[in-house]
């Protein structure tokens, strides 16, 4: 399902002739499979977030190939791999990132509508997937007027509601409360459960990392040796 | 993204900041509103000097005034030039008349008028429409047609103050009281014969009398008398179309007039659209022309020149307002950059969003442009209102009845939607493709 092979990335900072190259991420390879939840931990300045980012192609790798679906998405152009997004990725933010001056309901409906999907389609959809995360009443509110865990159901139901083979998540639990947190946990479980969903998580929290099947750590932008089943 | 649904998506958006997208709005109509009210005066003037040219003149006439020759002379128009002319395709009509070159004074009893007189082609002029009130035309030499105005000029002989009404007619208790259709009307010619002069009589019988002209200002006094007649009065001056002598001249030797030469040559068009191609024609076989067209060429001419200045000077204001198009589009990609971010971290396609900034840009440019053009039209209207009262209150002129200041022809507002279009368009691009570039790590961590 996603498969990473030799992956390498670096930062350049400073002005050109003044500049200072840091490697981040060093040759990591590894293999999500399908319906699998695999979770990766490290310390802060690891490369977990560097590894999501170049895997949601919010930045390119320097080296190394990404593959998802069968689709080498390393070799993607911003706009193909933004179709590719819309149709096989979700995405949970710990910082939810929700349009604010958007209520629940079109924060949810919002990739549909850029999917182009009809409005009658969208709103039926989108009621659904309100209902199933348990805010269908909340559907006028904006997030502003939301707890933290109301926020991060209603921006798992914007992930959702394409329907995608894969989520990538990070830090999903990292503004929620220690309830709030237990019941997102099991509500992840149950999607992979229910529905086949893969999950590749980034954490640095114990209780997150053991819902994975598997788990990859990174210390120093490398895979550490012996991967850790749970 | 649908269209429809960017649209949707758009209209919300401007409404997070009404105030600002408002102003925007009222600068572009202001512009557009400019553009139009400027280029209208335009317009309206033209229309104005159009109308006033067309009155004025029957649009379908064609006047040839000669044959240009090789060495830059002219001759009178003949025979064979008619037949020419009558060969050109949407030709109606070609009168032809001679004119007397002399006054001719016809009277009856204590009654006399002196107007112009004409020898024509009765079947050219018919199939150009002339028409008769009452009569028939002539049959016999001594036969007359007179023009429908010509009873309303035979007034008293007698010297009165007051002769004439404003219209230029023989007020009624000074005209001849009878029907003139049968009557025997005397016209006498004159020449210089030796210094003296002399008059000839003869006399004539009023036929017919001409249709009233089509149009209200015009005025047909004329008289038609038959070549015969004409060919009296030469042999009597000794002149061609009987000119009278100046006291020092002395009359030709032999009279010389050549029977197929046309003082007065006119062609009628089947239609307003078919002169130009006959004037064309005929320019091209050395023939000078005058016709409404002519003058309607110039006055367009100069008009399109001076509407395209006015356009473009409108257009200045349009750019003007293109600036607060482009401020408010840079405000709305900077303050929307975290939302852009998140919509492109979720599979937004860079294309998609550059199209709902330009449709922003677009859709701000297309209001303003309306709500300029209803209010330009609001503006032309009472400007041709009230003008006209104000140069009454402040000169004390009563200006022409029509005079249009300012016109709107469809033309106008269609030229300032697509120019304000254009210009939204553009001005809209660089924030537009700005969106594009937002960094969707920078725009989620609120650096943008």
């Amino acid at each position: 399902m996603i498969t990473i092979k030799n992956l390498s990335h670096e930062f350049v900072i400073g002005k050109k002739g003044r500049q200072t190259i840091i490697p981040v991420l060093k040759n990591i390879s590894f293999t999500v499979n399908e319906g699998e939840i695999v979770t990766i931990v490290g310390r802060s300045g690891s490369g977990k977030s560097t590894l999501l980012n170049l895997i949601s192609g919010f930045i390119r790798p320097k080296e190394g190939e990404i593959w998802m679906n069968g689709v080498k998405v390393s070799d993607l152009n911003e706009a193909k791999f933004a179709d590719f997004r819309i149709h096989h990725l979700g995405f949970i933010f710990q910082s939810f990132q929700l349009i604010p001056s958007m209520t629940a309901f079109q924060n949810v409906e919002l990739p549909l509508l850029l999917k182009g999907v009809s409005e009658r389609n969208r709103r039926q959809q989108t009621e659904e997937m309100l209902e199933r995360v348990g805010l269908l009443d909340y559907q006028d509110h904006y997030p502003g007027e939301l707890s933290g865990g109301q926020q991060q159901r209603v921006s798992i139901a914007r992930a959702l509601i394409v329907n995608p083979p894969i989520i990538l998540a990070d830090e999903p639990t990292g503004s929620l409360d220690s309830e709030t947190e237990a019941e997102l946990l099991e509500f992840i479980k149950d999607l992979n459960r229910d529905l086949g969903i893969t999950f590749l998580i980034i954490t640095h929290d114990e209780k997150v990392a053991e819902i994975g099947n598997r788990t990859i750590e990174l210390r120093d932008g490398q895979v550490v040796e012996g991967i850790v089943l749970a | 993204m649908k269209l429809g649904d960017q649209f949707r998506f758009v209209r919300q958006n401007m409404k997070k900041n009404k105030t600002r997208v408002f102003m925007t709005i009222l600068a572009t109509a202001m512009g557009c509103a400019f553009l139009i009210v400027l280029a209208s005066v335009g317009f309206g003037l033209q229309k104005s000097v159009v109308k006033e040219i067309t009155e004025q003149r029957i649009v379908t006439q064609i006047d040839v005034h000669g044959k240009e020759l090789k060495d830059g002379g002219f001759r009178p128009i003949t025979d064979k030039d008619i037949a020419t002319f009558e060969k050109i395709k949407d030709v109606k009509a070609v009168t032809r008349r001679n004119m007397l070159q002399q006054d001719g004074i016809y009277s009856i009893g204590r009654y006399q008028a002196g107007t112009e007189t004409y020898v024509t082609d009765f079947p050219s002029e018919v199939k150009a429409g002339f028409e008769l009130s009452a009569g028939h035309l002539p049959k016999a030499d001594n036969e007359i047609v007179v023009g429908y105005d010509f009873p309303f000029v035979l007034g008293t002989k007698e010297e009165v103050e007051d002769l004439y009404d404003n219209k230029g007619h023989v007020k009624k208790k000074y005209r001849y009281p009878e029907n003139l259709l049968g009557k025997e009307l005397s016209l006498t010619v004159k020449q210089l014969k030796k210094g003296k002069e002399e008059e000839k009589k003869l006399k004539l019988t009023v036929v017919g009398i001409g249709k009233k002209p089509t149009k209200d200002w015009m005025q047909d006094r004329s008289v038609f008398i038959s070549k015969k007649v004409l060919n009296e009065i030469e042999s009597f001056t000794k002149t061609p179309r009987g000119m009278l002598l100046g006291p020092n001249d002395s009359p030709p030797e032999k009279l010389n007039v050549k029977e197929d030469n046309y003082d007065e040559v006119k062609i009628y068009a089947k239609n307003m659209e078919a002169v130009q191609k006959i004037v064309d024609q005929l320019k091209d076989k050395n023939y000078p022309t005058y016709s409404v067209v002519n003058e309607l060429k110039e006055v367009n001419m100069m008009f399109t020149i001076a509407k395209a200045g006015l356009i473009f000077i409108g257009t200045i204001a349009i750019l003007i307002a293109s600036i607060g198009i482009y401020n408010t589009m840079t405000m709305a990609v900077t303050e929307r950059s975290p939302d852009i971010g998140i919509m492109k971290a979720i599979g937004a396609n860079p294309k998609t969003i550059k199209q709902i900034f330009l449709l922003e840009s677009s859709y701000i440019g297309l209001i303003g442009a309306c709500i300029g053009t209803a209010v330009s039209y609001g503006i032309s209207y009472a400007v041709n209102f009230i003008i006209p009262l104000i140069i009454k209150q402040a000169f004390g002129k009563e200006l022409p009845a029509g005079l249009t200041f300012s016109d709107i022809p469809l033309i106008l507002p269609i030229i300032c939607i697509v120019i304000c279009f254009a210009v939204t368009l553009l001005s809209g691009y660089r924030p537009a493709q700005r969106a594009t570039r937002v960094d969707v790590l920078k725009a989620m961590r609120r650096e943008v």
